[in-house]
């Protein structure tokens, strides 16, 4: 079996697994968090192809999820488009919001990509909530462009509170898990595709990658445009999943929680985003009762799986397979005469 | 939880008995809090900017159960309470707050303070749960989204009037200071400054359209980054062309305590209006004697009568000398007005109980009840709580807009209006007065 079958037969079982969950569990609470556990991961498994593969520092991410979020809610509000098109018209939108900002980046590398998407993020959050113009005066008061500090709610939904009545957070769970395993699917595909050795190419040796043929500029847009999909697509799932959307979804914390998933499960492997979404979100519920040393709690986390896993977990897995592999052609006994 | 409070200390300290307290203690008959816990939670900014007025929604609630608990809790099931931080509150952060009480601890209510954002997104949760929300978000919009489908959100209350009552109720108060001559306007301007933010701005738009009516020009209109420490720019607007009023609807008590240290450098002759941050104590701490003077206003706080004292005295023994009553009397309020419900209705219910939980509503939608911030009645079809005056002209049947000035930032604002609630005089600012 290729390396790509096996990822992606790996990623159809583990989703047929976790379809179990709101079965086997039934706890409200455990499907609920789950449900953003699969948000979180989409959003964090596609950054990895910009940030891991790509070798892109790009800090746009949160912003892109923003726009999906936001272009499903703004279209449900203003225009009372179905989810089921906003959707996907958030997550497009995001893409073309992407390819922009890859442009943006082109001349740029390192820190100043970061520094530059930040930006951007940081401008849209400003925009958004230093406009207190009414564009709209409801009942309630005035409803900027952006929706200002309050930002959107009742905008619409999937339709699963008329279905299933006060299990609908149900349905939720199997949207968000069928992104996350279209997301992993899409993930696995590129990383295993020349596409994607092309993108390792270009982070690990750009000239010589150059010097082979592989356009910079090509791939560069290619890598934004094609992370961005599952991002927006995950922005508008998480208005419709939670029923509102607003500033917060800017939040430099929440920009490095994610970034620390990246770090903890293993930049630039298929599964290390994955598994790290699933160990912070586990230590974070974990440490919810602690107050203010739950953000210590974290940090201490983070810092001590850069100093004792550079690679993350997975890295870490993958390194003592490696070993564990190798060990038994170093402990093979030296030919003998006779053998010779 | 570990309860310091005992029914019969309860009966003896309490000036409460007569009222709210003798309805419960009347429901449960002869019951001890010794059955199941009842779970119920409260969603509060425990970190972050607003956490001075969080912690105390907390210790409000805490000393709310205990109390309830000590006569027997709801129909002999004592109040267990749960909390989820808000931070830096918004829509969304609120949202998740809430529904995670739900999930995680099944709460049967969740009685708040006070959140930022549009102070109609959580009543959505609620009204998927069928379970009862009590909260001080102080919005027009809540009354607007309960109007729009009362069925649906059958048990939401907002347990103080809605922040339009500020603008309304501000114009009036300064007639009347000029009608009876402790006040005179040396010139028709008004300064209105705002944050970013539906509440801040629905009372600058409201106080901004009804200024003309009482012979008000708008000479600044300005919306402000908040938080911020830095007023210079601001303040040099004011000086350039100073008004007869400077009214501030922004609210956090550190930023509303910098305006004025800043204003005192160089203070114009205006009035200065703010409201609800200088009502915290955090704000006459870090103004210090730049707050003597400032006029400030809530529509929801404790009365400086026989019932507010009393409680101001029982919180402070339990929290400490520096506890803020004002801010933690939001959720104790909207504690005691659910749980009476509850034991007059026959018990709550858990989420997915909407029958349960429609009966407790009916109750809290047919009380008056007294408590230590005055009197809380809802009015029909938006269940937010009457305001008086403007909204009734009868003491007893509203929650009153009172108005506070600090004249000795050493002690508790003085309540100068409205009547009968009223402990002093207005008087003019120490930098007015020559």
């Amino acid at each position: 079996m290729t390396a790509r079958r096996r990822d992606l037969f790996l990623c159809l079982i583990l989703a047929g697994f976790a379809a179990l969950l709101p079965v086997v569990s039934g706890v409200r609470y455990t499907v609920t968090q789950t449900t953003f556990f699969f948000i979180w991961a989409t959003v964090v498994v596609q950054w990895n192809l910009v940030f891991g593969i790509g070798g892109i520092f790009s800090l746009a991410q949160m912003a892109l999820f923003a726009v999906g979020a936001y272009t499903a809610a703004m279209l449900g509000y203003y225009l009372g488009t179905s989810m089921f098109l906003a959707m996907p018209a958030g997550a497009l939108l995001a893409v073309i919001f992407s390819v922009a900002v890859g442009l943006a980046c082109l001349r740029l590398r390192g820190p100043y990509v970061a520094l530059l998407t930040l930006c951007v993020a940081q401008v849209m959050y400003l925009m958004i909530v230093n406009d207190t113009d009414c564009f709209t005066n409801p009942p309630a008061g005035c409803m900027p462009l952006m929706g200002g500090v309050r930002g959107f709610s009742r905008f619409g939904d999937l339709g699963f509170r008329e279905l299933l009545g006060p299990a609908f957070y149900i349905g939720h769970y199997y949207v968000g898990l069928a992104m996350l395993t279209l997301a992993m699917i899409a993930s696995v595909v590129v990383i295993r595709s020349p596409m994607g050795l092309a993108f390792q190419a270009l982070r690990d040796n750009p000239a010589y990658a150059a010097a082979r043929g592989i356009d910079r500029f090509k791939y560069q847009l290619w890598i934004f445009g094609l992370s961005s999909f599952f991002t927006g697509l995950a922005g508008a799932f998480y208005a419709v999943n939670t029923g509102v959307v607003g500033p917060v979804v800017f939040s430099f914390s929440h920009l490095l929680f994610l970034l620390s998933m990246i770090i903890v499960g293993g930049v630039g492997t298929i599964w290390g985003p994955l598994v790290g979404a699933l160990l912070l979100m586990f230590a974070d519920e974990a440490m919810r009762e602690l107050g203010d040393l739950r953000d210590i709690g974290m940090g201490l986390i983070l810092v001590g799986c850069v100093v004792l896993m550079p690679r993350g977990v997975v890295g870490l897995l993958e390194d003592l397979a490696r070993r564990r592999a190798a060990q038994p052609a170093r402990n093979a006994p030296l030919p003998t005469k006779e053998s010779a | 939880m570990d309860s310091q409070i005992n029914r019969r200390n309860f009966f003896k300290g309490s000036a409460l008995l007569a009222g709210s307290a003798g309805l419960l203690v009347g429901a449960n008959g002869t019951a001890y809090a010794s059955g199941e816990p009842i779970p119920i939670g409260q969603a509060a900014p425990l970190t972050d900017f607003a956490a001075a007025d969080g912690v105390e929604f907390r210790n409000g609630l805490l000393l709310a159960c205990e109390e309830i608990n000590a006569l027997g809790g709801v129909l002999g099931r004592p109040l267990e309470p749960y909390f989820e931080d808000t931070k830096q509150m918004g829509d969304a952060t609120n949202v998740q707050a809430v529904q995670r009480l739900i999930d995680r601890y099944g709460v049967h209510a969740v009685i708040n303070g006070y959140n930022l954002g549009s102070g109609s997104a959580v009543q959505d949760v609620i009204a998927d749960a069928g379970i009862i929300y009590m909260h001080n978000d102080t919005s027009r919009g809540h009354g607007v989204l309960v109007e729009s489908d009362p069925q649906r959100y059958f048990g939401s209350f907002q347990t103080d009037p809605s922040e339009t009552w500020y603008g309304t109720g501000l114009l009036k108060f300064l007639k009347s200071v000029e009608d009876d001559r402790s006040f005179s306007r040396p010139n028709n301007k008004m300064a209105i400054i705002l944050s970013a933010g539906t509440y801040a701005s629905n009372i600058a738009n409201t106080v901004r359209d009804g200024a003309a009516d009482f012979g008000w020009e708008i000479s600044l209109y300005e919306t402000v980054n908040v938080p911020t420490s830095e007023w210079g720019p601001t303040l040099a607007k004011i000086r350039q062309d100073p008004p007869a009023v400077i009214v501030v609807t922004h609210y956090f008590p550190a930023d509303l305590a910098q305006f004025m240290v800043q204003f005192m450098n160089n203070p114009t002759p205006s009035l200065v209006y703010m409201q609800y941050g200088p009502s915290v104590k955090s704000f006459r701490d870090i103004a210090g004697q730049a707050a003597n003077g400032v006029l400030f206003s809530t529509v929801i706080g404790a009365l400086q009568d026989e019932m507010g004292l009393e409680f101001e005295r029982r919180y402070k023994e339990r929290f400490g000398a520096n506890a803020g009553h004002n801010s933690g009397m939001q959720s104790y309020n909207g504690a005691w007005i659910w749980a009476i419900a509850a034991a007059l209705a026959g018990g709550s219910g858990e989420p997915g109980n909407d029958d349960q939980n429609r009966k407790v509503a009916d109750r809290i939608r047919s009380l008056i009840f007294r408590g230590v911030g005055g009197a809380t009645r809802f009015v029909p079809g938006i269940q937010e709580a009457y305001a008086y005056p403007g909204g009734v002209d009868d003491p007893s049947l509203g929650m009153p807009h009172q108005f506070l000035q600090i004249q000795d930032y050493t002690g508790e604002p003085d309540l100068i209006a409205p009547w009968p609630y009223g402990k002093a005089a207005f008087k003019l600012p120490p930098w007015m007065n020559g």
